[in-house]
């Protein structure tokens, strides 16, 4: 019954990691139990334009029920509202953002129109914090993750908004918490001795989905630290799967 | 499957030193398949000089550990390299008399410093391994303290009658693999990072089942994580056992 909300398709250059098509991708999740998972294109990333990625996405998995396509969008571009239109037509009404690798700042006035309209849409929002551990990315890339200062402060600037945090680490989340409720987290770089117990202990289980960050880490590694988790049947059922069906209205 | 993890801090920045504790945590990764453990102490508890006083706290510490779980954990001696030869020397020689299995090198230096020959001289006199920290520098920039792949392996070419464990694979990264390749004194442990896709078989590939053994660095990672990225890999039945077991039963004379 696994849902994993952290799941990309397509090339990264920075790795040896053989591209799979679509089908092989849904193939190798369902041999670890992983139903069905929410799938962006890689390919967006790094493209001057997100649209023709996204496109080659939702044909991808056309025939694959199983991956539910999510389109990168880049709102620094003149046709965000173009881009929009284009996620739209995809079986989940949901988007996602890259600020730091589309060189942007969330919390800057300037999206304000952006984000009414994703609001105005009722798109649900995924925001990219870390792709990579930026202590040995490749060093031509030169990205940082998103700070914790940048989405405190465009947490706090969008109370209306309740976006899904891909790639938080335990500090993130912590330093987070602290301040701001309307976020809910990913589980693929929250990591410690017993990982999401701790997580369960310290953040509102509600709020936490499961993410297993394929291709980029290993699925059934990224499971295990749920699979080994002492929890209670209904917390692991919620990380599992409810919490992300009730977050997509799946 | 059985494993034996080289890479373990059961006491990490004053954390889990009670009996109780160290229990647990043995206990959980026991329940894994992990037969036994490489305690390396807390070593950063007191930042990345610590005096003479603060090795022995730390290693009094890790002998604790040995101590309530002896037939679980194996010590291995922290150093400063910096403070010099005859402390390097009574260190070890104290904790070789306690039962250590090897030494534990962090960020007090970088692995080509001069420091480091008394470290090696004692691991060659006692005939134990060097465990080295060894993370890429070249986005982290702080050489001077850390050590890169290329660091490490020169150490163990330096000192080719020494066993040397590069830690971290991950942080190493791609070109770390290259640069330990041949090295036959060397081998690079599987802790650290996350478990990223790729690298492990890239290992595999280059340095052969060999040169590669299981570590964690529990608690800042997990048990299960660690090992299923290891159980993931494209290695047969017979590499996965040296790389679990194998290779550090052998290393440590277990």
């Amino acid at each position: 019954m696994l849902l994993d909300t952290h799941v990309h398709l397509g090339h990264w250059p920075f790795t040896f990691v053989p591209e799979r098509s679509a089908a092989q991708l849904a193939a190798d999740l369902r041999k670890n139990g992983i139903r069905r998972a929410l799938v962006s294109p890689l390919d967006a990333v790094l493209a001057p334009d997100p649209l023709p990625a996204n496109r080659a996405l939702f044909a991808a998995v056309r025939r694959t029920p199983a991956l539910l396509p999510v389109a990168t969008i880049n709102p620094a571009l003149a046709h965000w509202r173009q881009q929009l239109d284009h996620a739209a037509t995809g079986p989940l009404q949901a988007i996602e953002l890259y600020p730091n690798y589309h060189n942007y700042r969330l919390d800057s006035p300037r999206f304000d129109t952006f984000l009414a309209e994703v609001a105005k849409r009722k798109l649900k929002l995924i925001i990219s914090v870390r792709l990579e551990d930026d202590r040995h990315r490749y060093f031509a890339l030169n990205i940082k993750n998103v700070p914790t200062k940048s989405l405190t402060a465009f947490l706090k600037r969008h109370p209306q908004l309740h976006p899904l945090l891909l790639g938080l680490g335990l500090p993130d989340i912590r330093a987070l918490a602290k301040t701001c409720g309307n976020f809910s987290t990913d589980t693929a770089f929250v990591e410690w001795i017993y990982s999401i117990q701790t997580l369960v202990r310290e953040f509102p289980v509600s709020r936490i989905l499961f993410g297993s960050h394929t291709p980029f880490l290993i699925t059934k590694a990224s499971l295990a630290k749920l699979t080994t988790a002492k929890l209670p049947k209904a917390t692991r059922a919620a990380i599992e799967h409810g919490n992300a069906e009730r977050f997509f209205g799946l | 499957m059985r494993a034996i993890d080289i890479h373990t801090h059961p006491v990490c920045f004053a954390k889990g030193y009670s009996r109780k504790e160290i229990n647990a945590f043995a206990d959980q990764a026991l329940a894994q398949g992990v037969q036994q453990m490489v305690s390396l102490g807390d070593v950063l508890v007191f930042g990345s000089h610590p005096t003479e006083k603060q090795v022995r706290i730390i290693n009094d510490q890790t002998h604790q550990v040995m101590r309530w779980r002896p037939e679980y954990f194996v010590g291995f001696c922290a150093l400063n390299p910096r403070l010099g030869e005859k402390a390097v020397m009574q260190e070890v020689e104290r904790c070789i008399a306690l039962g250590f299995s090897g030494l534990k090198l962090e960020i007090s230096n970088n692995a080509r410093d001069a420091c480091m020959k008394p470290v090696m001289a004692a691991a060659a006199r006692w005939n134990v391994p060097v465990l080295q920290h060894t993370w890429s520098m070249t986005n982290i920039r702080q050489r001077h303290l850390h050590s890169d792949p290329e660091d490490t392996a020169a150490l163990a070419r330096r000192h080719p009658n020494v066993q040397v464990i590069m830690a971290h694979l991950t942080g190493c990264g791609y070109r770390g693999v290259l640069e330990a390749k041949g090295v036959d004194n060397l081998v690079v442990d599987t802790s650290g990072g996350f478990p990223e896709s790729g690298i492990l078989d890239y290992a595999l590939e280059h340095l052969g089942a060999d040169h590669i053994v299981y570590g964690s660095d529990l608690p800042i990672r997990e048990t299960g994580v660690t090992l299923e990225r290891t159980l993931a890999g494209t290695m047969s039945a017979a590499e996965l056992d040296k790389v679990l077991y194998g290779n550090t039963r052998r290393i440590l004379k277990l």
